[in-house]
């Protein structure tokens, strides 16, 4: 873990989320650099996909604030990318990996006018960062769900974002293309972006992130991994779901 | 092949050819997205919802205020609906339902007000496609027009948003807008098409092409040529087998559902089609 | 009560409640499951049965009865299709129904009378015939419900854990869908294909906005379906306006009533639907 270099592209200041007059996540707090990936851990309903929303601007801010890129949320997004879970998508949609990584690409493209060479260039080279180049022509829905996911991460690269949210990309992901998503991951936070994921495997936070926000409805900690991901602030996030393994390693309960 | 040229001699068929060829076309691109966005309730929806501007505007300016009375309501059922189907107390399908009855059910009170109660609400309902004249033609072209460009310019956002909702409005879209752009185009296939095939047949223009291209392909391409091709023939041999049934065979058949019976059919072929090649594979 | 003082409008007004009972009781099924487009699907592609009968001369109800048999077949058989979806099946069912039912109905000497009376209704034409066949089919719906209604409402909830539990879940599906059917064929000429799924629709649906209990949504359902049809065929006759048509703007009225009243009175925010 190096130390931070670039500059804050995503700072938390004591923010508060509701749906509504529902608060769902209370006082997150902290900041992270260019070049960093932090991982958002906790339990079901902790409010890790309620908080990369309010980062895309999508959820209120009751109190405290979000800084995304030196701006809000909402003025932030167009250089702000976001995978999806893939399992919400329809398998039978009839578009190729190349129309769905081509997306990436719609929002700079602009509205009326159609994608040009350039566009497509930056599309296939997003692609091949995943590993994938040779499934271009493939419908989607014929991707297994790694490899789909991979596809969603491809859309996203296209979109040359400053600030990546990933919501649970390793859900069902098999080995190979967990490799290839990490690697991808590891390519754009050498080019200087940040990253945000929310994962329930506590292994993979160790081995590619830099920070951990664990949440449970509210913030129980923010730092670095390694500070950050031990037997007592977990047992404090998961409560009972927590399993205290020998000694200092503990399992949790999806 | 002159069986199925013979019945166009004359200028009345002409212009109903040309009517079903043009509505065809239209409905079935704006079918894609309908089959692709599961609108196809939506869609029956816009098709009634449109009746009671259909029969105010033929009351307060007879044959030519139809197509503005329908207008009106289009824009205002389209505006409703996305509405409603965005922020509904009840659940979707039960709000969309009783919009639907409901806006019907004006139409209907209205139309009993009026001495030709039953020939007036079957030519509404059921459209007259054998009398298209030269005015209708230009309209159902303007607006065919309108829509087609509407789809060509808008077309990449709304395949996002059919594809993946939450991707679209995470990347800033504002996805309720997209969705009345679409309502919008269906309840203008409506209008143009309500004087010829009527309010009720609309919806099979709107769903059966796209749905039989689906049938046989993965290809939003190869879906899109497939409906076009399936609403062009179904309208010519349509209005054929309407035609030769009457005056060769003494039995007159409603040209417009005889059409929808085509397209059905040729839906029929595709499924066959489909099954055969699943069953090989 | 002028309604009472002749016989047909009588007959009209009991028709009214029998009808409004009926569908009120099976509405709540339907915007349970949410088949509200199949309902739809239904009231208009049992149409052609309703010509064909008229054509070969056997009772109506029997002949769009049989004929909504098939289209329940139709619509699950063309869901199994590799890649159609629902919507899609029932939107093409809907069409070739209808469009059947126009080119069959064409094919007579022109568009008859009757035909606007299938697509709006005539309650105020009904006979003493076709009392006792709406009361037999509420009594038969009422049975129907009353006996595997736990069961129904198990599926409306939770399918997988029925099929876990090893309920004939296929089978449950297909009454249900043939209950709804029936109920369809037997309102059509009360207040008409087109309009029927509203009576179906609107005060199972009004009903809802005040209950989160099935029981209570249930009889609620019932009562607004009957006051629907009383107060229906009251303003039809004082102005003069089509019956069925006043008949689904009553129902469409409570509802938005419900919308608007309900949540004010129960001061707390309604659920957005249930699974």
């Amino acid at each position: 873990m190096s130390e931070p270099t670039g500059p804050v592209l995503l700072r938390f200041d004591h923010a508060s989320l509701a749906y509504g007059r529902v608060r769902v996540v209370e006082d997150v707090h902290g900041t992270v650099h260019g070049g960093e990936a932090v991982a958002l851990i906790g339990p079901n309903g902790a409010g890790k996909s309620t908080l990369l929303r309010a980062v895309l601007g999508l959820v209120d801010v009751v109190s405290g604030g979000i800084e995304v890129l030196g701006s809000t949320p909402a003025r932030a997004r167009r250089e702000v990318a976001y995978v999806p879970q893939v399992d919400t998508l329809d398998a039978q949609f009839p578009v190729s990996v190349g129309q769905v990584v081509l997306m990436g690409r719609y929002r700079d493209v602009g509205w009326l006018r159609r994608p040009g060479a350039r566009d497509r260039a930056i599309a296939d080279e997003a692609l091949d960062a995943v590993g994938l180049a040779e499934r271009k022509d493939d419908r989607f829905g014929t991707l297994s769900g790694g490899q789909r996911q991979r596809v969603l991460l491809a859309r996203a690269i296209a979109q040359q974002p400053r600030l990546l949210l990933l919501d649970e990309p390793f859900n069902g992901v098999d080995a190979v293309s967990q490799q290839a998503l990490l690697a991808a991951l590891r390519r754009l936070q050498d080019d200087g972006a940040a990253v945000a994921v929310s994962t329930h495997d506590l292994a993979l936070a160790h081995l590619a992130c830099d920070e951990v926000c664990l949440l449970n409805k509210h913030q129980v900690a923010f730092g670095p991994t390694e500070a950050t991901l031990t037997p007592e602030l977990l047992r404090a996030a998961y409560g009972g779901q927590a399993l205290e393994l020998a000694g200092d390693s503990v399992i949790v309960a999806r | 092949m002159r069986y199925l040229l013979e019945p166009f001699g004359s200028p009345f068929m002409q212009r109903a050819l040309a009517e079903a060829l043009l509505l065809g076309a239209v409905a079935a691109v704006v079918s894609v997205f309908v089959v692709l966005r599961r609108l196809a309730f939506v869609s029956d929806v816009l098709t009634h919802t449109v009746f009671p501007g259909v029969v105010i505007g033929f009351v307060v300016a007879g044959t030519s205020g139809i197509v503005w009375g329908a207008l009106v309501f289009a824009v205002l059922s389209a505006v409703l609906i996305t509405v409603l189907a965005a922020r509904s107390r009840v659940t979707e399908d039960a709000s969309m339902a009783i919009v639907l009855t409901g806006f019907f059910a004006v139409g209907v009170v209205l139309v009993s007000r009026q001495t030709s109660f039953t020939s007036d609400l079957t030519a509404f309902l059921f459209g007259r496609i054998l009398t298209v004249d030269r005015q209708q033609l230009v309209v159902t072209a303007v607006i065919g027009a309108a829509v087609l460009l509407l789809l060509a310019l808008l077309g990449k956002e709304l395949l996002f948003r059919a594809f993946d909702p939450a991707g679209a409005e995470a990347r800033g879209y504002r996805v309720l807008a997209l969705d009345l752009v679409l309502n919008l185009a269906v309840a203008l296939v409506v209008v143009a098409a309500v004087r010829a095939v009527g309010t009720v047949l609309v919806i099979a223009l709107l769903v059966v092409p796209a749905a039989a291209g689906r049938l046989l392909s993965d290809r939003l391409a190869g879906i899109m040529l497939i409906a076009v091709g399936t609403a062009l023939l179904a309208g010519w041999l349509g209005l054929v087998a309407s035609w030769q049934a009457s005056v060769n065979h003494g039995l007159r058949l409603a040209s417009g559902a005889t059409v929808v019976l085509v397209l059905v059919v040729l839906y029929g072929a595709a499924a066959a089609i489909a099954t055969v090649r699943k069953v090989r594979a | 009560m002028s309604l009472l003082q002749d016989g047909y409008a009588r007959r009209a007004l009991i028709e009214a409640l029998l009808v409004g009972a009926l569908c009120g009781l099976v509405g709540v099924q339907v915007v349970l499951r949410r088949l509200s487009f199949f309902t739809m699907a239904m009231t208009h592609a049992t149409f052609p049965g309703v010509v064909l009968a008229a054509l070969v001369g056997v009772d109506l109800l029997l002949g769009s009865g049989l004929f909504g048999v098939l289209v329940v077949l139709g619509v699950s058989w063309l869901t199994t299709r590799p890649r159609s979806d629902s919507a899609a099946a029932v939107g093409v069912v809907l069409s070739a129904g209808f469009a059947l039912g126009v080119a069959l109905l064409s094919a007579q000497a022109g568009f008859t009378r009757d035909l606007s009376a299938y697509l709006v209704g005539s309650i105020v034409t009904v006979q003493v015939g076709d009392l006792v066949k709406t009361a037999l089919v509420l009594a038969a719906v009422a049975l129907t419900l009353a006996l595997v209604g736990k069961e129904l409402v198990f599926g409306a909830f939770d399918r997988g854990g029925m099929v876990a539990a090893g309920y004939p879940a296929g089978r449950l599906d297909l009454l249900l869908l043939l209950v709804v059917e029936l109920t369809v064929v037997t309102s059509v000429p009360a207040v008409g294909t087109i309009q029927a799924v509203a009576l179906i629709v609107a005060p199972a649906a009004a009903a809802r906005l005040w209950s989160d209990r099935i029981g209570p949504t249930t009889v609620l359902a019932v009562l607004l379906g009957m006051a629907s049809g009383v107060l229906g065929l009251a303003v039809s006759q004082a102005y003069e306006v089509a019956a069925g048509a006043a008949i689904v703007l009553a129902a469409c009225g409570f509802f938005v009533l419900s919308v608007v009243v309900a949540p004010v009175v129960r001061r707390r925010p309604v659920p957005l639907g249930v699974g």
